[in-house]
Protein backbone atom coordinates (compact mmCIF):
# COMPACT_ATOMS: atom_id res chain seq x y z
CA UNK A 1 0.00 0.00 0.00
CA UNK A 2 2.86 2.24 0.09
CA UNK A 3 3.68 4.36 -2.63
CA UNK A 4 7.30 4.36 -2.02
CA UNK A 5 7.62 0.72 -1.99
CA UNK A 6 7.32 -1.86 -5.33
CA UNK A 7 3.99 -3.13 -5.39
CA UNK A 8 4.33 -5.52 -8.31
CA UNK A 9 5.38 -8.71 -7.05
CA UNK A 10 3.59 -9.87 -4.42
CA UNK A 11 0.72 -8.46 -6.63
CA UNK A 12 1.41 -10.13 -9.56
CA UNK A 13 2.21 -13.76 -7.60
CA UNK A 14 -1.38 -13.18 -6.13
CA UNK A 15 -2.95 -12.63 -9.92
CA UNK A 16 -0.86 -15.69 -10.66
CA UNK A 17 -2.15 -17.45 -7.81
CA UNK A 18 -6.20 -16.48 -8.35
CA UNK A 19 -5.46 -17.49 -11.88
CA UNK A 20 -4.51 -20.81 -10.95
CA UNK A 21 -7.63 -21.31 -8.66
CA UNK A 22 -10.10 -19.77 -11.13
CA UNK A 23 -9.97 -23.18 -13.16
CA UNK A 24 -8.88 -25.59 -10.34
CA UNK A 25 -11.94 -24.59 -8.27
CA UNK A 26 -14.32 -24.64 -11.37
CA UNK A 27 -12.99 -28.28 -12.51
CA UNK A 28 -12.42 -29.83 -9.27
CA UNK A 29 -16.18 -30.30 -8.02
CA UNK A 30 -17.69 -30.96 -4.32
CA UNK A 31 -17.54 -34.17 -3.62
CA UNK A 32 -21.36 -34.52 -2.42
CA UNK A 33 -22.18 -33.04 -5.95
CA UNK A 34 -20.76 -36.32 -7.89
CA UNK A 35 -23.35 -38.75 -8.52
CA UNK A 36 -24.20 -41.16 -6.34
CA UNK A 37 -23.30 -44.55 -6.97
CA UNK A 38 -25.38 -46.80 -8.89
CA UNK A 39 -28.53 -47.99 -6.67
CA UNK A 40 -28.26 -51.35 -5.21
CA UNK A 41 -31.52 -53.16 -5.10
CA UNK A 42 -32.38 -56.07 -3.39
CA UNK A 43 -34.50 -58.40 -5.00
CA UNK A 44 -38.18 -58.30 -4.95
CA UNK A 45 -38.05 -61.68 -3.54
CA UNK A 46 -36.63 -60.72 -0.79
CA UNK A 47 -39.15 -58.13 -0.24
CA UNK A 48 -42.79 -60.45 -0.57
CA UNK A 49 -44.97 -61.03 2.24
CA UNK A 50 -45.54 -64.15 0.20
CA UNK A 51 -45.82 -67.04 2.61
CA UNK A 52 -43.92 -70.00 1.51
CA UNK A 53 -46.99 -72.51 1.73
CA UNK A 54 -50.70 -72.72 0.42
CA UNK A 55 -52.79 -74.67 2.76
CA UNK A 56 -55.37 -76.66 1.49
CA UNK A 57 -57.85 -74.08 2.16
CA UNK A 58 -55.59 -71.54 0.67
CA UNK A 59 -55.42 -73.77 -2.79
CA UNK A 60 -58.68 -74.54 -3.13
CA UNK A 61 -59.99 -70.60 -2.04
CA UNK A 62 -57.52 -69.60 -4.74
CA UNK A 63 -58.37 -71.93 -7.13
CA UNK A 64 -55.39 -73.56 -7.70
CA UNK A 65 -54.27 -76.63 -8.63
CA UNK A 66 -56.53 -79.48 -6.93
CA UNK A 67 -55.95 -82.33 -8.85
CA UNK A 68 -53.34 -84.29 -6.48
CA UNK A 69 -56.50 -83.63 -3.84
CA UNK A 70 -58.47 -86.50 -5.61
CA UNK A 71 -56.95 -89.16 -4.05
CA UNK A 72 -59.64 -91.85 -5.71
CA UNK A 73 -58.29 -90.65 -8.95
CA UNK A 74 -55.32 -93.27 -8.83
CA UNK A 75 -56.70 -95.11 -5.24
CA UNK A 76 -59.45 -97.25 -5.41
CA UNK A 77 -62.34 -96.50 -3.21
CA UNK A 78 -62.64 -99.00 0.02
CA UNK A 79 -59.52 -100.74 -0.67
CA UNK A 80 -57.13 -99.44 1.97
CA UNK A 81 -53.48 -97.99 0.43
CA UNK A 82 -50.60 -99.86 1.51
CA UNK A 83 -47.51 -98.00 2.90
CA UNK A 84 -44.06 -99.14 1.82
CA UNK A 85 -41.48 -98.56 4.16
CA UNK A 86 -37.77 -97.76 3.14
CA UNK A 87 -34.57 -99.30 4.04
CA UNK A 88 -34.93 -97.24 7.40
CA UNK A 89 -38.14 -98.56 8.42
CA UNK A 90 -39.39 -95.05 8.01
CA UNK A 91 -42.70 -94.59 5.59
CA UNK A 92 -41.57 -93.66 2.16
CA UNK A 93 -44.22 -91.91 0.13
CA UNK A 94 -45.15 -92.53 -2.90
CA UNK A 95 -43.77 -90.18 -6.02
CA UNK A 96 -46.93 -89.76 -7.54
CA UNK A 97 -47.73 -87.17 -4.53
CA UNK A 98 -44.68 -84.56 -6.02
CA UNK A 99 -47.40 -83.36 -7.78
CA UNK A 100 -49.45 -82.29 -4.28
CA UNK A 101 -46.32 -81.45 -3.03
CA UNK A 102 -45.66 -78.64 -5.86
CA UNK A 103 -49.07 -77.52 -5.86
CA UNK A 104 -48.76 -76.35 -2.21
CA UNK A 105 -45.40 -75.12 -1.90
CA UNK A 106 -45.89 -70.79 -2.74
CA UNK A 107 -43.44 -70.40 -5.53
CA UNK A 108 -43.69 -66.33 -4.92
CA UNK A 109 -42.51 -67.01 -1.16
CA UNK A 110 -38.95 -67.76 -3.09
CA UNK A 111 -39.19 -66.95 -6.54
CA UNK A 112 -39.44 -64.40 -9.22
CA UNK A 113 -41.77 -65.03 -11.86
CA UNK A 114 -38.76 -64.36 -14.49
CA UNK A 115 -35.90 -66.43 -12.54
CA UNK A 116 -33.93 -68.91 -14.31
CA UNK A 117 -33.10 -72.33 -12.43
CA UNK A 118 -30.48 -74.06 -12.98
CA UNK A 119 -31.75 -77.98 -13.44
CA UNK A 120 -29.62 -80.80 -12.69
CA UNK A 121 -29.25 -83.92 -13.77
CA UNK A 122 -27.90 -87.28 -12.93
CA UNK A 123 -25.92 -89.63 -14.36
CA UNK A 124 -28.81 -91.80 -15.66
CA UNK A 125 -30.65 -88.16 -17.25
CA UNK A 126 -33.10 -87.86 -14.28
CA UNK A 127 -33.80 -84.54 -12.90
CA UNK A 128 -32.29 -83.67 -9.52
CA UNK A 129 -35.17 -82.54 -7.65
CA UNK A 130 -33.80 -79.83 -5.08
CA UNK A 131 -34.04 -81.03 -1.56
CA UNK A 132 -36.76 -78.28 -0.45
CA UNK A 133 -39.23 -79.95 -3.73
CA UNK A 134 -39.02 -82.89 -2.62
CA UNK A 135 -41.68 -85.08 -1.01
CA UNK A 136 -39.64 -85.19 2.44
CA UNK A 137 -39.42 -88.11 4.29
CA UNK A 138 -41.84 -88.68 7.11
CA UNK A 139 -40.60 -86.82 9.79
CA UNK A 140 -43.52 -85.88 11.98
CA UNK A 141 -42.63 -86.25 14.96
CA UNK A 142 -38.83 -86.51 16.97
CA UNK A 143 -38.75 -90.15 17.56
CA UNK A 144 -40.26 -92.24 14.36
CA UNK A 145 -43.15 -92.26 16.42
CA UNK A 146 -45.61 -90.37 14.55
CA UNK A 147 -44.60 -91.55 10.43
CA UNK A 148 -47.59 -93.46 9.81
CA UNK A 149 -49.62 -91.69 7.42
CA UNK A 150 -53.00 -93.44 8.99
CA UNK A 151 -52.22 -91.92 12.35
CA UNK A 152 -53.70 -88.57 10.54
CA UNK A 153 -55.23 -89.49 6.70
CA UNK A 154 -58.65 -91.91 7.02
CA UNK A 155 -57.47 -95.11 5.45
CA UNK A 156 -60.97 -95.49 4.34
CA UNK A 157 -61.65 -91.73 3.46
CA UNK A 158 -58.42 -90.56 2.00
CA UNK A 159 -59.63 -87.41 1.27
CA UNK A 160 -60.53 -86.69 5.12
CA UNK A 161 -58.19 -86.23 8.75
CA UNK A 162 -59.02 -87.98 11.65
CA UNK A 163 -57.83 -87.03 15.36
CA UNK A 164 -56.89 -89.39 17.91
CA UNK A 165 -60.72 -89.08 19.43
CA UNK A 166 -61.76 -90.20 15.95
CA UNK A 167 -63.19 -86.38 15.04
CA UNK A 168 -63.15 -86.15 11.20
CA UNK A 169 -62.04 -82.88 9.55
CA UNK A 170 -61.78 -82.18 5.77
CA UNK A 171 -58.37 -81.70 4.53
CA UNK A 172 -58.85 -77.51 3.96
CA UNK A 173 -59.77 -77.81 8.10
CA UNK A 174 -56.44 -79.59 8.75
CA UNK A 175 -55.87 -76.63 11.62
CA UNK A 176 -58.32 -78.66 14.03
CA UNK A 177 -56.56 -81.23 13.79
CA UNK A 178 -53.39 -79.69 14.16
CA UNK A 179 -54.90 -78.48 17.50
CA UNK A 180 -55.75 -82.39 18.37
CA UNK A 181 -52.34 -82.89 19.84
CA UNK A 182 -50.33 -79.71 19.37
CA UNK A 183 -52.62 -77.56 22.46
CA UNK A 184 -50.24 -74.63 23.35
CA UNK A 185 -49.08 -73.71 20.40
CA UNK A 186 -52.96 -73.63 19.05
CA UNK A 187 -53.60 -71.82 21.61
CA UNK A 188 -51.00 -69.19 21.20
CA UNK A 189 -51.70 -69.16 17.12
CA UNK A 190 -55.44 -68.30 18.27
CA UNK A 191 -53.98 -65.15 20.64
CA UNK A 192 -52.27 -64.16 17.32
CA UNK A 193 -48.79 -64.62 19.01
CA UNK A 194 -47.65 -68.58 17.06
CA UNK A 195 -47.31 -67.90 13.46
CA UNK A 196 -48.00 -64.94 11.19
CA UNK A 197 -50.67 -62.56 12.07
CA UNK A 198 -50.76 -59.80 9.00
CA UNK A 199 -53.09 -56.92 8.21
CA UNK A 200 -54.43 -54.35 11.17
CA UNK A 201 -53.05 -54.44 14.32
CA UNK A 202 -55.78 -51.95 15.60
CA UNK A 203 -59.14 -54.32 14.74
CA UNK A 204 -61.58 -51.31 14.60
CA UNK A 205 -59.31 -49.83 11.42
CA UNK A 206 -58.74 -53.19 9.88
CA UNK A 207 -58.89 -56.82 9.35
CA UNK A 208 -55.98 -58.88 10.20
CA UNK A 209 -55.93 -61.85 8.46
CA UNK A 210 -54.34 -65.22 9.98
CA UNK A 211 -52.56 -68.07 8.60
CA UNK A 212 -53.44 -72.05 8.71
CA UNK A 213 -50.91 -74.29 10.30
CA UNK A 214 -50.27 -75.95 6.96
CA UNK A 215 -49.59 -72.08 5.43
CA UNK A 216 -45.91 -72.52 6.49
CA UNK A 217 -45.46 -76.26 8.16
CA UNK A 218 -45.60 -79.26 5.52
CA UNK A 219 -47.69 -81.44 7.84
CA UNK A 220 -45.28 -84.10 7.06
CA UNK A 221 -42.10 -82.38 7.80
CA UNK A 222 -43.29 -79.37 10.08
CA UNK A 223 -40.07 -77.99 10.35
CA UNK A 224 -39.94 -74.80 9.04
CA UNK A 225 -37.48 -75.37 6.22
CA UNK A 226 -34.16 -73.56 5.08
CA UNK A 227 -34.31 -70.61 2.99
CA UNK A 228 -31.54 -68.38 1.06
CA UNK A 229 -30.88 -65.52 3.00
CA UNK A 230 -31.05 -62.19 1.71
CA UNK A 231 -28.03 -59.65 1.19
CA UNK A 232 -26.40 -58.20 4.03
CA UNK A 233 -24.62 -54.50 4.34
CA UNK A 234 -22.04 -55.49 2.37
CA UNK A 235 -23.93 -56.06 -0.75
CA UNK A 236 -24.26 -52.42 -1.50
CA UNK A 237 -20.99 -51.67 -0.08
CA UNK A 238 -19.45 -53.98 -3.39
CA UNK A 239 -20.93 -51.99 -6.00
CA UNK A 240 -19.85 -48.47 -4.69
CA UNK A 241 -18.03 -46.11 -6.95
CA UNK A 242 -14.10 -46.00 -7.20
CA UNK A 243 -13.81 -42.85 -5.81
CA UNK A 244 -12.31 -44.21 -2.41
CA UNK A 245 -15.45 -42.96 0.24
CA UNK A 246 -16.02 -46.25 1.59
CA UNK A 247 -19.72 -47.56 2.79
CA UNK A 248 -21.45 -45.68 5.40
CA UNK A 249 -20.57 -47.70 8.15
CA UNK B 1 6.44 18.92 -15.42
CA UNK B 2 8.65 16.30 -16.20
CA UNK B 3 10.86 13.96 -13.60
CA UNK B 4 9.59 14.84 -10.64
CA UNK B 5 5.58 14.70 -11.61
CA UNK B 6 5.96 12.31 -14.24
CA UNK B 7 7.42 9.53 -11.53
CA UNK B 8 5.00 9.00 -9.11
CA UNK B 9 2.15 8.81 -12.33
CA UNK B 10 4.38 5.96 -13.99
CA UNK B 11 4.35 4.11 -10.81
CA UNK B 12 0.45 4.77 -10.45
CA UNK B 13 -0.14 3.50 -13.66
CA UNK B 14 1.53 0.38 -12.82
CA UNK B 15 0.53 -0.06 -9.55
CA UNK B 16 -3.34 0.07 -10.94
CA UNK B 17 -2.55 -2.31 -13.33
CA UNK B 18 -0.88 -4.80 -11.39
CA UNK B 19 -4.20 -4.05 -8.45
CA UNK B 20 -6.40 -4.36 -11.41
CA UNK B 21 -5.32 -7.56 -12.45
CA UNK B 22 -4.95 -9.06 -9.09
CA UNK B 23 -8.56 -7.85 -8.41
CA UNK B 24 -10.35 -9.20 -11.61
CA UNK B 25 -8.51 -12.66 -10.67
CA UNK B 26 -9.32 -12.14 -7.31
CA UNK B 27 -13.14 -12.38 -8.32
CA UNK B 28 -12.99 -14.43 -10.58
CA UNK B 29 -11.31 -16.98 -8.33
CA UNK B 30 -14.20 -15.99 -5.88
CA UNK B 31 -17.19 -16.45 -8.77
CA UNK B 32 -15.48 -19.95 -9.17
CA UNK B 33 -15.41 -20.56 -5.72
CA UNK B 34 -18.88 -19.78 -4.95
CA UNK B 35 -19.73 -21.63 -8.00
CA UNK B 36 -21.26 -24.95 -6.41
CA UNK B 37 -23.97 -22.01 -4.75
CA UNK B 38 -26.00 -22.46 -8.04
CA UNK B 39 -26.35 -26.49 -7.45
CA UNK B 40 -27.48 -25.49 -4.12
CA UNK B 41 -31.37 -25.50 -5.06
CA UNK B 42 -32.71 -26.53 -1.30
CA UNK B 43 -32.79 -23.03 -0.39
CA UNK B 44 -35.38 -22.09 -2.71
CA UNK B 45 -37.08 -19.06 -0.36
CA UNK B 46 -36.85 -17.61 2.65
CA UNK B 47 -39.36 -19.33 4.32
CA UNK B 48 -37.40 -22.34 3.98
CA UNK B 49 -34.56 -20.87 5.74
CA UNK B 50 -36.96 -19.47 8.54
CA UNK B 51 -38.55 -22.47 8.69
CA UNK B 52 -39.63 -23.81 12.89
CA UNK B 53 -39.32 -26.27 14.79
CA UNK B 54 -41.82 -29.41 14.44
CA UNK B 55 -43.50 -28.51 17.81
CA UNK B 56 -43.89 -24.59 17.06
CA UNK B 57 -45.75 -24.84 13.68
CA UNK B 58 -49.23 -23.87 13.91
CA UNK B 59 -52.22 -26.06 12.05
CA UNK B 60 -52.00 -23.77 8.98
CA UNK B 61 -47.82 -23.69 9.11
CA UNK B 62 -47.99 -27.26 9.13
CA UNK B 63 -50.10 -27.86 6.43
CA UNK B 64 -48.03 -25.20 3.95
CA UNK B 65 -44.97 -27.47 5.23
CA UNK B 66 -46.59 -30.69 4.07
CA UNK B 67 -47.37 -29.36 0.80
CA UNK B 68 -43.84 -27.80 0.89
CA UNK B 69 -41.95 -31.32 1.30
CA UNK B 70 -44.82 -32.80 -1.12
CA UNK B 71 -43.40 -30.32 -3.71
CA UNK B 72 -39.68 -31.30 -2.84
CA UNK B 73 -40.30 -34.91 -3.51
CA UNK B 74 -41.59 -33.81 -6.82
CA UNK B 75 -39.13 -31.77 -7.59
CA UNK B 76 -36.02 -34.07 -6.51
CA UNK B 77 -37.55 -37.41 -7.36
CA UNK B 78 -40.57 -36.91 -9.90
CA UNK B 79 -42.85 -38.47 -7.73
CA UNK B 80 -46.34 -37.25 -6.40
CA UNK B 81 -46.40 -37.86 -2.75
CA UNK B 82 -48.87 -37.73 -0.19
CA UNK B 83 -46.93 -36.36 3.01
CA UNK B 84 -49.12 -36.70 5.77
CA UNK B 85 -48.79 -35.92 9.85
CA UNK B 86 -50.13 -38.73 11.54
CA UNK B 87 -50.60 -37.71 15.09
CA UNK B 88 -50.30 -40.59 18.10
CA UNK B 89 -53.28 -42.17 19.10
CA UNK B 90 -55.22 -41.95 22.75
CA UNK B 91 -54.58 -45.03 24.60
CA UNK B 92 -51.91 -46.26 22.21
CA UNK B 93 -47.98 -47.20 23.56
CA UNK B 94 -46.41 -49.63 21.09
CA UNK B 95 -44.34 -52.42 21.56
CA UNK B 96 -42.01 -54.70 19.45
CA UNK B 97 -41.68 -58.43 20.48
CA UNK B 98 -39.34 -60.74 18.91
CA UNK B 99 -39.23 -64.60 19.37
CA UNK B 100 -35.31 -65.50 19.18
CA UNK B 101 -36.74 -68.87 19.01
CA UNK B 102 -38.41 -68.62 15.37
CA UNK B 103 -36.15 -65.75 13.85
CA UNK B 104 -33.82 -67.92 10.97
CA UNK B 105 -32.30 -64.87 9.87
CA UNK B 106 -33.72 -64.66 6.49
CA UNK B 107 -32.89 -60.75 6.16
CA UNK B 108 -36.53 -60.13 4.98
CA UNK B 109 -37.01 -57.47 7.20
CA UNK B 110 -34.25 -55.32 6.38
CA UNK B 111 -35.34 -55.19 2.71
CA UNK B 112 -39.03 -54.25 3.51
CA UNK B 113 -38.43 -51.66 5.85
CA UNK B 114 -35.93 -50.10 3.41
CA UNK B 115 -38.35 -50.42 0.88
CA UNK B 116 -41.59 -48.90 3.14
CA UNK B 117 -39.17 -46.10 4.37
CA UNK B 118 -37.21 -44.47 1.51
CA UNK B 119 -33.91 -44.95 2.21
CA UNK B 120 -31.35 -44.14 0.51
CA UNK B 121 -30.03 -46.91 -1.60
CA UNK B 122 -26.78 -46.08 -2.67
CA UNK B 123 -25.12 -47.28 -0.06
CA UNK B 124 -28.39 -48.61 1.43
CA UNK B 125 -29.09 -47.44 4.85
CA UNK B 126 -30.12 -50.32 6.77
CA UNK B 127 -32.39 -49.83 10.28
CA UNK B 128 -32.38 -53.31 11.14
CA UNK B 129 -28.95 -55.17 11.89
CA UNK B 130 -29.57 -58.64 12.23
CA UNK B 131 -27.27 -60.50 14.24
CA UNK B 132 -25.83 -63.93 13.76
CA UNK B 133 -24.86 -65.72 17.34
CA UNK B 134 -22.86 -68.34 18.55
CA UNK B 135 -25.60 -70.57 20.14
CA UNK B 136 -24.98 -70.81 24.01
CA UNK B 137 -23.93 -67.06 24.29
CA UNK B 138 -25.05 -63.05 24.91
CA UNK B 139 -22.02 -61.67 24.19
CA UNK B 140 -22.45 -59.48 21.04
CA UNK B 141 -18.44 -59.10 20.28
CA UNK B 142 -18.70 -62.83 19.04
CA UNK B 143 -22.27 -61.83 16.69
CA UNK B 144 -21.39 -61.31 12.98
CA UNK B 145 -23.43 -58.94 11.16
CA UNK B 146 -22.73 -59.55 7.33
CA UNK B 147 -23.28 -63.06 7.49
CA UNK B 148 -23.40 -65.00 3.97
CA UNK B 149 -24.63 -68.27 3.85
CA UNK B 150 -26.51 -70.25 0.61
CA UNK B 151 -29.41 -71.08 3.78
CA UNK B 152 -30.35 -69.78 7.17
CA UNK B 153 -30.80 -71.06 9.76
CA UNK B 154 -26.83 -72.06 10.03
CA UNK B 155 -26.73 -75.11 12.63
CA UNK B 156 -24.96 -74.01 15.84
CA UNK B 157 -26.14 -70.26 15.44
CA UNK B 158 -29.48 -68.40 16.39
CA UNK B 159 -30.18 -64.44 14.86
CA UNK B 160 -31.15 -61.70 16.83
CA UNK B 161 -32.36 -58.38 14.94
CA UNK B 162 -31.51 -55.14 16.49
CA UNK B 163 -33.29 -51.77 15.62
CA UNK B 164 -34.13 -48.71 17.24
CA UNK B 165 -35.79 -50.06 20.86
CA UNK B 166 -38.00 -46.43 21.42
CA UNK B 167 -36.66 -46.38 24.93
CA UNK B 168 -38.82 -44.81 27.37
CA UNK B 169 -35.50 -43.61 29.15
CA UNK B 170 -33.66 -42.52 25.75
CA UNK B 171 -30.17 -41.12 25.75
CA UNK B 172 -30.37 -39.32 22.01
CA UNK B 173 -33.29 -37.70 23.26
CA UNK B 174 -31.06 -36.51 26.19
CA UNK B 175 -28.05 -35.48 23.79
CA UNK B 176 -29.36 -33.92 20.93
CA UNK B 177 -28.86 -30.36 21.54
CA UNK B 178 -31.74 -29.05 19.18
CA UNK B 179 -34.36 -30.91 20.32
CA UNK B 180 -34.17 -32.26 16.75
CA UNK B 181 -35.45 -35.59 18.42
CA UNK B 182 -38.31 -36.74 21.15
CA UNK B 183 -40.37 -39.41 22.44
CA UNK B 184 -44.16 -39.13 21.11
CA UNK B 185 -46.92 -40.14 23.86
CA UNK B 186 -47.22 -43.04 21.97
CA UNK B 187 -43.32 -44.23 22.92
CA UNK B 188 -42.05 -43.46 18.94
CA UNK B 189 -38.91 -41.24 19.67
CA UNK B 190 -38.69 -39.23 16.35
CA UNK B 191 -36.78 -36.95 14.21
CA UNK B 192 -37.72 -33.70 12.20
CA UNK B 193 -35.51 -33.97 10.01
CA UNK B 194 -35.58 -30.10 9.04
CA UNK B 195 -34.40 -29.16 12.64
CA UNK B 196 -31.16 -31.96 12.87
CA UNK B 197 -28.02 -30.74 12.38
CA UNK B 198 -26.51 -33.48 11.97
CA UNK B 199 -24.16 -33.34 14.91
CA UNK B 200 -24.58 -37.54 15.46
CA UNK B 201 -24.76 -37.13 19.24
CA UNK B 202 -27.78 -39.12 18.82
CA UNK B 203 -25.51 -42.30 17.20
CA UNK B 204 -23.12 -41.90 19.79
CA UNK B 205 -24.94 -42.57 22.64
CA UNK B 206 -27.22 -45.15 21.58
CA UNK B 207 -26.44 -48.45 22.71
CA UNK B 208 -27.94 -50.47 20.11
CA UNK B 209 -26.49 -48.55 17.17
CA UNK B 210 -29.71 -47.98 15.70
CA UNK B 211 -29.49 -44.63 14.20
CA UNK B 212 -28.10 -43.69 10.34
CA UNK B 213 -26.67 -40.97 8.94
CA UNK B 214 -27.12 -39.51 5.79
CA UNK B 215 -23.27 -38.56 4.17
CA UNK B 216 -24.81 -38.15 0.63
CA UNK B 217 -27.45 -36.59 -0.75
CA UNK B 218 -29.90 -39.35 -0.90
CA UNK B 219 -30.59 -40.65 -4.20
CA UNK B 220 -33.93 -43.23 -4.62
CA UNK B 221 -35.03 -44.23 -7.86
CA UNK B 222 -38.55 -43.21 -8.99
CA UNK B 223 -39.90 -46.72 -9.11
CA UNK B 224 -38.61 -47.60 -6.21
CA UNK B 225 -40.05 -44.50 -4.17
CA UNK B 226 -42.91 -45.24 -1.18
CA UNK B 227 -45.11 -42.36 -2.19
CA UNK B 228 -47.77 -42.90 0.91
CA UNK B 229 -45.22 -40.73 3.04
CA UNK B 230 -45.12 -39.13 6.82
CA UNK B 231 -43.11 -35.96 7.79
CA UNK B 232 -42.15 -37.44 11.24
CA UNK B 233 -41.24 -40.99 9.64
CA UNK B 234 -40.58 -41.94 6.19
CA UNK B 235 -40.60 -38.88 3.62
CA UNK B 236 -37.07 -38.91 1.82
CA UNK B 237 -34.21 -36.97 3.95
CA UNK B 238 -31.56 -34.84 3.22
CA UNK B 239 -28.46 -34.65 3.33
CA UNK B 240 -26.48 -34.65 6.37
CA UNK B 241 -29.27 -35.67 9.12
CA UNK B 242 -29.94 -38.68 11.49
CA UNK B 243 -32.88 -40.97 10.59
CA UNK B 244 -33.55 -44.20 12.26
CA UNK B 245 -36.74 -47.02 12.94
CA UNK B 246 -39.98 -45.43 13.52
CA UNK B 247 -41.92 -48.62 14.01
CA UNK B 248 -43.39 -47.49 10.68
CA UNK B 249 -45.04 -45.08 11.85
CA UNK B 250 -46.92 -43.72 8.48
CA UNK B 251 -48.21 -47.43 9.07
CA UNK B 252 -48.81 -48.29 12.58
CA UNK B 253 -50.35 -44.78 13.31
CA UNK B 254 -53.11 -45.58 11.21
CA UNK B 255 -53.57 -49.05 12.28
CA UNK B 256 -51.47 -51.45 10.13
CA UNK B 257 -48.39 -53.15 11.21
CA UNK B 258 -44.97 -52.64 10.48
CA UNK B 259 -43.19 -53.13 7.16
CA UNK B 260 -40.93 -55.52 8.90
CA UNK B 261 -43.61 -57.48 10.65
CA UNK B 262 -45.44 -58.04 7.40
CA UNK B 263 -43.05 -59.69 5.51
CA UNK B 264 -41.34 -61.85 8.22
CA UNK B 265 -41.81 -65.60 6.64
CA UNK B 266 -41.73 -67.15 10.95
CA UNK B 267 -44.06 -64.77 12.13
CA UNK B 268 -41.39 -64.00 14.99
CA UNK B 269 -41.98 -60.80 14.98
CA UNK B 270 -45.12 -58.90 16.98
CA UNK B 271 -46.53 -55.69 17.05
CA UNK B 272 -49.30 -53.96 19.03
CA UNK B 273 -50.61 -51.73 22.15
CA UNK B 274 -49.48 -52.65 25.24
CA UNK B 275 -52.36 -50.93 26.80
CA UNK B 276 -54.50 -53.21 25.17
CA UNK B 277 -54.81 -56.16 27.12
CA UNK B 278 -55.94 -58.38 24.21
CA UNK B 279 -53.00 -57.49 22.19
CA UNK B 280 -50.55 -60.17 20.98
CA UNK B 281 -47.68 -58.12 22.77
CA UNK B 282 -49.76 -58.39 25.82
CA UNK B 283 -50.20 -61.91 25.52
CA UNK B 284 -46.38 -62.39 24.73
CA UNK B 285 -45.29 -60.02 28.26
CA UNK B 286 -47.59 -61.83 30.37
CA UNK B 287 -47.07 -65.53 29.28
CA UNK B 288 -43.21 -65.59 27.56
CA UNK B 289 -39.82 -65.42 29.29
CA UNK B 290 -39.00 -61.66 28.15
CA UNK B 291 -35.50 -59.66 28.31
CA UNK B 292 -34.39 -56.46 27.26
CA UNK B 293 -31.63 -56.02 25.36
CA UNK B 294 -28.26 -54.33 27.42
CA UNK B 295 -30.60 -53.87 30.43
CA UNK B 296 -27.70 -52.48 32.30
CA UNK B 297 -27.43 -49.32 30.08
CA UNK B 298 -31.05 -48.39 31.77
CA UNK B 299 -32.75 -47.31 28.74
CA UNK B 300 -35.62 -49.22 29.67
CA UNK B 301 -36.42 -49.89 25.75
CA UNK B 302 -40.03 -51.43 24.20
CA UNK B 303 -38.46 -53.61 22.34
CA UNK B 304 -38.37 -57.13 24.04
CA UNK B 305 -37.12 -60.30 23.15
CA UNK B 306 -38.67 -63.26 23.86
CA UNK B 307 -38.56 -67.56 23.82
CA UNK B 308 -40.85 -70.09 23.48
CA UNK B 309 -40.21 -72.84 25.39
Amino acid sequence: MNGNRKPDPALWGLTALFAVLVPVLLLGRDPGDRPAAEPTLVDDVFRTGASIRLSARELIEDEGDTSGMECYACHEEGKIAKLHKDEGGLVAASTNHLDLVYARLNCAGCHKESEEVDLEWDDDDNLIIPLHHRQPPMRHGRFGRNNDCYNCHVPEKLDKVRTRKGELFDLKDSTQLCASCHGPAYREWEQGVHGRQNGYWNRKLGQSARQDCTSCHDPHSPAFPSMRPAPGIAHTAERAPTSGESSHE
Amino acid sequence: MSDPQSQPSRKSRRTFLAKGAAAVSGMAAMAAALEPLRHLNDFTNVEEFLRKHYKELTPDELDARLKVIEKQVEQRHGVQATVKDLKPMDGVEFVYCLNLTRCIGCRKCVHACVAENNQFRSPEVQYISVIKMPQGTFDMEKGEHDYDAATVPEEGSFYMPVQCHQCRNAPCVQVCPVEATWQEPDGITVVDYDWCIGCRYCMAACPYFARRFNWKKPTIPKEEINPDMSLLGNRPRPVGVVEKCHFCLQRTRAGKYPACLEVCPTGSRKFGNILDPDSEVSHILREKRVFVLKEEAGTSPRFYYYFDT
